[in-house]
């Protein structure tokens, strides 16, 4: 018997999610090094950078990284087109706050916000870093690409800092529904273990959003 | 008790339906929806107006028959209940009550309140039976099955099929009502030998029928009038990958 689309699609989602879960703990450990004092953060973000562009081992995690959010975007489109067609008429009164939490209603446009956001953060540093693309990125005192200046630079722009932290609203929403329900959706059942997994999906979420949401707002008034 | 009924009529799969105000007096608190939906089809009878469709059989709520979607909730706005265990008590005097059929591609509407649920019959002819022939009712505790695995599978088998699942999903998943139907025979000794065909033949057809995939929003679980927990899709899905390995 083939795939079952209905289940199939929502298990690639869920899997390249949680995948995406965990590379956002590694993005925002790294990023807490933008905290530090410029001195210590400028050495230690470089060279940090530097490891991730040479390592052959993060090289293949960066390939898996890039598949993994084009999986998750085209079969949610899929799984999101296929739920209209089921449900083409609304009702003329709908009280579904009443039975569900926005976020699980809204995954869509949440996921939707996040993917311009990657698009324009990929624009912001992937494109200049790693393709070479736009103004050219010059090297600190240690040889190293300074990352940190082009990171440093960008945030010294009051509409970016307010762009990169209000767009980790949508992400902590997406995080929050995303985490607990991608466990369910690969088949994790354990009552009491949903229970606890709920929790952590809030406090999760609550750390990705604070965290990315933050830091824009440190390099600002640094 | 007065209230303003804010009904959908349509009268057929093809045609175009609306909503349509109907005031009407002489109700009690103590009277049940259905029964005050009688009493309107009665003031209709008398005014030489056609009736309003809907469904019902027991009125004890176990039939699963009386789904329609009341002011914005499927089977009105108490959690886990059927519509024929709702009272008129839970509204006041002077409220305007809309009531809508399901809406699911999967349930096209027959006329007005009722909807064609016979999607559900045809995931159930696919595999929520088991095919060895018992002969007549044997001895209860031939098989020893643990209290535990009894309760779990009582539980999934208390589903009556109302389809409030399916109405008030926004992808109008079925997967509340399969997983339900998958768990309960699954988890049984006499379930277990044809446990991965049905898994996998069951949720076939949930495709099959049209319904949308499980985004686990919770709303199923809440208005289930069994009060059917969503964990059972959880572990349908931990079931169909079991069944794609070993199957």
């Amino acid at each position: 018997m083939a795939l079952n689309p209905l289940l199939f699609r929502k298990t690639l989602v869920a899997a390249t999610g949680l995948f995406l879960c965990i590379f956002l703990v590694v993005h925002l450990s790294a990023n807490c090094i933008l905290l530090l004092p410029e001195d210590i953060a400028r050495k230690l973000y470089n060279s940090y950078s530097f490891t991730l562009r040479e390592s052959p081992l993060i090289k293949v995690v960066a390939y898996l990284l890039y598949l993994s959010i084009i999986v998750h975007v085209v079969y949610a489109l899929l799984v999101t087109i296929r739920n209209r067609k089921a449900k083409p008429n609304k009702y003329m009164v709908n009280h579904d706050n009443e039975n569900s939490s926005w976020a699980s209603k809204n995954m869509g446009v949440l996921g939707s916000l996040i993917l311009i956001f990657i698009i324009i953060h990929l624009a912001n540093f992937w494109a200049r870093i790693k393709l070479g693309l736009g103004e050219q990125v010059n090297m600190d005192i240690d040889g190293y690409l300074d990352v940190y200046s082009v990171t440093y630079a960008l945030f010294q722009n009051i509409w970016f800092v307010l762009f990169y932290t209000l767009m980790s609203i949508p992400l902590a929403f997406h995080l929050f529904h995303g985490l607990k329900s991608g466990f369910k959706t690969l088949g994790f059942y354990h009552k009491k273990g949903l229970r606890i997994l709920a929790k952590v999906s809030l406090i999760y979420a609550l750390i990705m959003g604070v965290g990315f949401g933050i830091i824009p707002l440190v390099v600002y008034f640094k | 008790m007065r209230v303003i009924f804010k009904i959908w009529r349509q009268e057929s799969a093809a045609s175009k339906g609306e909503l349509r105000s109907y005031e009407i007096d002489g109700l009690t608190e103590d009277m049940s929806f259905l029964e005050a939906l009688d009493h309107l089809n009665e003031q209709l009878v008398l005014k030489g107006e056609e009736v309003i469709a809907y469904e019902y059989d027991c009125r004890e709520g176990i039939c699963g028959q009386c789904g329609v979607f009341i002011n914005g909730r499927a089977h009105g706005p108490h959690d886990n209940m059927t519509t024929c265990q709702l009272h008129m008590r839970s509204f006041k005097d002077g409220d305007t009550i809309v009531v809508e059929p399901w809406r699911a591609t999967s349930f096209p509407i027959i006329k007005d309140l009722v909807v064609d649920r016979s999607a559900f019959d045809r995931i159930i002819e696919q595999g929520a039976f088991i095919s060895a022939k018992t002969g007549t009712a044997p001895e209860a505790n031939a098989i020893p099955i643990p209290k535990t695995i009894a309760d779990a599978a009582m539980d999934a088998a208390a589903c009556i099929g109302c389809g409030a699942c399916v109405a008030t999903c926004k992808n109008s998943s079925a997967a509340l009502f399969t997983a339900a139907k998958i768990n309960h025979l699954n988890k049984l000794p006499q379930g277990k030998a044809e446990q991965h065909q049905r898994t996998k033949e069951m949720t076939w057809q949930m495709n099959e029928e049209g319904f949308g995939s499980c985004t686990f929003t919770g709303a199923c679980e809440v208005e289930c009038p069994e009060g059917i927990s969503i964990t059972n899709i959880a572990e349908m899905n931990a079931r169909y990958l079991k069944s794609k390995v070993f199957g």
